[in-house]
């Protein structure tokens, strides 16, 4: 069963209607406002935005995405406004895996084995359409869709997509993890069916 | 020299401006030697195999395309408009030589093998079709006699079946609004 | 026929064979090297793993290395973490789809890789390409080259340490790309050949940013040189590392930059001309030494030369506005857009070219280009269908990773790096 966020009790209306301003709830609390005017807040979200302004991608090159995800280093795209531009090059200091292109099955264990070695919290962005769903290619090697063995937190259309639309999947991941949105792996293994 | 001196020459016939020259399996090998020695094909740009199974079965396109009539569950358009010149043996095997000098001249050796059989390497005359065969018998199931290290190159160790083999079905998934659904 | 007869060694196109004595070539497989028998018993070897997700592989490469200390011993190079099965995926598709495969093989050369196929489809449909598209094909391979080339140099310094070098490369490679986004609409992967010619016209102002670039790009190289030629390490990390000889390169079948570092001066664009190479002016650079400098010295002197083809291009299509870019066979071509709300014969031509594809005639060909990588070879079997029979790439990387146990001779487990990134393999295109 496909667990939704509300069970998990998070707003979820705040990212998908991001403009909405707070819920009632909020409201008769009055959290914001006491933020705000107080300067404080709790320390889950502290933590969270510090997670996210230092959120360290693996060095994981695939296929032709692994080629503009290098570009997203590159001086016109400049990763490193969103701190993100210490590429790891050991699973163990990363939080992120880019899954950036195709995947075939004898690929599938090393991956899974560079995943299970990274530490928690880490994320998963599945880059490309190959990644996302197999892509073009429906056939005996590639693995349709990455999520078969990862628990994907976003995926990123295109073949290959621009690195402006990699970097749009980075700051969608920093979004939801500053409202709360636990990491794939903690709302379920891996994809269904 | 010419092509018929090769040792194991069977026939030449040439199209599209490219030069096959047959060659009887057994003998691929000196005819390889041969062609570096002799005639001056230092370079094996590429060895191919190729799985001529059904090669033909689509039949002609229209009204002839099945034996009681068209057959309305295969459109008439699926088939081709001639009938294709029947092969001899199931594979083949393609060797693309190519000769460095001026102008460059291309020739392709090729041979004919039943399923099961094998064909001499060619590793000693070139280094290069080390990679070559070995790809050859991992996706085509092609036996290469004489190779120092066949076994399989892309797919896993353990996997069943050559994939580029025409029975061997292409995989994946089910797509709608396809012919796989 | 008669053929040539055999010419002796040393004879053109080798224009230095001393590397060093005999041949350095693994015996008795030529891609393994294995630890010397009175080193094997000994047992302070270590067995390194290199890869897959190994950060200076170039990709999914996997090596297995036998170490002495600081020396490589052994190496055996182990593939197919990136398989793709293009080859049977392309079977089941038309031919005109078949077209947007090639691109994702050498997904750093696409443009080159999408040329082979498509050049040989219309070798066995014998259509005859107008030459604006011609002209376009070449600039645009052309600056494939540049990017391709981008791509080794950035990638290949910064493995050796040189970090700057990177952003400089992937300086120029944006503007080739914004060139490529211009003219296709996509960066990568484009799909702007179609069988017969291009898929649209050349966009209004393309020429005067091409023009920019053409004049800006050697001011650009020369920045890399500067940061490079002079720069102790690298000299240091690359001369005499990696020596492949000129005939162990033959033997290994090697094409591209990596046989031109080793002394053979063999470029098929001038060997055997496809699209209109014999009516440019270009050089071939050729190096003797065969070592990690000299395949960088040689890619390097080629961006040099492609920007020169470019240019030339660039004069040639700017006297062709209006002319035709794609042939006028409707059997074969997909009709122009506007068309298809006013003709009847173009919609139904569309739509037969969409649905069922159209038939090739029968045969088979083997057509050959030089790409970034080297000699990229494309087999098509055609059986008279609406889809290939069977299509084989002969891929240069797979072919440069061949020489991977041959190059090493000698050699520091650093060097390694340099030397697997100077054969500049694309893992794609050896997978396939």
């Amino acid at each position: 069963m496909v667990k939704r966020l509300r069970d998990e009790g998070l707003s979820s209306e705040r990212l998908l209607w991001p403009t909405k301003g707070p819920s009632r709830f909020e409201e008769e609390l009055g959290v914001e406002e006491i933020e705000r005017a107080l300067g404080i807040t709790t320390l889950e979200k502290a933590v969270r935005w510090a997670q996210t302004k230092s959120m360290w991608p693996d060095t994981f090159g695939l296929a032709c995405c692994a080629i503009e995800m290098m570009a997203i280093v590159s001086s016109r795209y400049d990763i490193a406004r969103f701190g993100m531009e210490a590429f790891r090059s050991s699973p163990r200091q990363a939080d992120l895996l880019i899954v950036s292109g195709r995947v075939a099955h004898k690929m599938a264990a090393p991956i899974r084995q560079i995943y299970d070695q990274m530490l928690e919290p880490k994320w998963v962005i599945a880059m490309g359409a190959c990644a996302s769903s197999g892509g073009m290619f429906n056939n005996y090697t590639i693995l349709q869709g990455v999520d078969r063995i990862l628990p994907v937190d976003i995926y990123v259309p295109f073949c290959p997509p621009r690195p402006e639309a990699l970097m749009e999947g980075i700051l969608r991941l920093h979004e939801a993890h500053n409202a709360g949105v636990p990491p794939a792996y903690e709302r379920r293994t891996v994809a269904t069916s | 020299m010419t092509f018929s001196d090769l040792p194991g020459f069977v026939d030449q016939s040439e199209a599209y401006g490219e030069r096959t020259v047959t060659i009887e399996a057994a003998r691929i090998r000196d005819a390889c030697e041969f062609a570096r020695d002799e005639l001056g094909f230092q370079v094996l740009s590429d060895l191919v195999a190729t799985d001529y199974l059904n090669w033909g079965a689509k039949g002609v396109s229209g009204y002839i395309a099945t034996s009681t009539g068209r057959d309305i569950n295969f459109p008439m358009t699926q088939g081709m408009q001639t009938l294709p010149a029947l092969k001899p043996t199931r594979f083949s095997v393609s060797y693309h030589l190519l000769a460095m000098r001026q102008p460059p001249e291309r020739v392709r050796f090729k041979v004919w093998l039943e399923e099961g059989d094998s064909v001499p390497s060619v590793v000693s005359v070139w280094p290069t079709a080390d990679w070559h065969e070995r790809e050859q018998f991992d996706l085509m199931g092609i036996r290469f006699d004489g190779h120092p290290n066949l076994k399989r190159l892309i797919m896993d160790d353990d996997w069943e079946g050559h994939p580029l083999r025409k029975d061997y079905p292409q995989g994946g998934e089910p797509v709608r609004f396809s012919d796989a659904e | 026929m008669t053929v040539a007869p055999t010419r002796t060694r040393a004879a053109w196109p080798i224009v230095a064979d001393g590397q060093y004595e005999g041949s350095r070539i693994p015996s008795p497989i030529p891609t393994v090297k294995t630890v010397p028998a009175d080193f094997a018993e000994r047992d302070d070897i270590m067995r390194v793993n290199f890869g897959p997700n190994h950060p200076s592989t170039h990709g999914v490469l996997r090596l297995i290395v036998d170490l002495d200390g600081e020396m490589v011993e052994g190496i055996e190079a182990i593939i197919g973490y990136l398989h793709t099965g293009f080859e049977k995926t392309m079977e089941s598709k038309t031919w005109w789809k078949c077209v947007t495969y090639p691109e994702r093989i050498d997904y750093v050369g696409y443009q080159n890789n999408e040329l082979v196929f498509v050049l040989a489809v219309e070798k066995l449909l014998e259509l005859e390409v107008p030459e604006k598209a011609t002209w376009m094909r070449m600039l645009l391979c052309e600056l494939n080259r540049i990017h391709s080339h981008l791509i080794y140099l950035g990638t290949s310094a910064l493995e050796l340490g040189a970090v700057s070098m990177f952003w400089y490369c992937f300086r120029e490679r944006e503007m080739i790309l914004d060139l490529y986004e211009m003219v296709t609409g996509q960066r990568m992967h484009t799909r702007y050949f179609q069988i017969g010619g291009l898929a649209e016209d050349i966009p209004e102002g393309f020429y005067p940013e091409c023009r920019k670039f053409v004049e800006w790009f050697p001011h650009a190289l020369n920045d890399y040189l500067t940061l490079l030629d002079r720069n102790a390490i690298w000299l240091e990390r690359t001369k005499g590392v990696g020596v492949l000889s000129a005939s162990d390169a033959i033997a290994l079948g090697q094409s591209g930059p990596n046989l031109r570092a080793s002394g053979v001066d063999w470029d098929l664009r001038r060997e055997q001309p496809y699209l209109a190479y014999n009516r440019v002016d270009f050089q071939v650079p050729v190096y003797t030494n065969g070592d990690v400098y000299d395949r960088y010295r040689v890619r390097m002197d080629e961006m040099r030369e492609s920007n020169r083809i470019v240019d030339q291009c660039l004069r040639r299509l700017e006297r062709m506005e209006g002319r035709p870019i794609i042939v006028d066979d409707r059997k074969v071509v997909l009709p122009p857009r506007e068309e298809l709300h006013t003709s009847m014969e173009s919609l139904i031509h569309h739509f037969k070219i969409v649905t069922e594809g159209f038939r090739v005639p029968e045969g088979e060909v083997y057509v050959t280009i030089e790409s970034p990588r080297g000699e990229q070879g494309c087999y098509v079997v055609s059986e008279g269908g609406p889809k290939p029979w069977r299509v084989h790439f002969r891929a240069p990387s797979f072919v440069a990773l061949e020489a991977t146990a041959t190059c090493l001779h000698e050699t520091l487990v650093a060097d390694l790096i340099a030397i697997v990134g100077s054969l500049d393999a694309v893992m794609g295109d050896t997978d396939r």
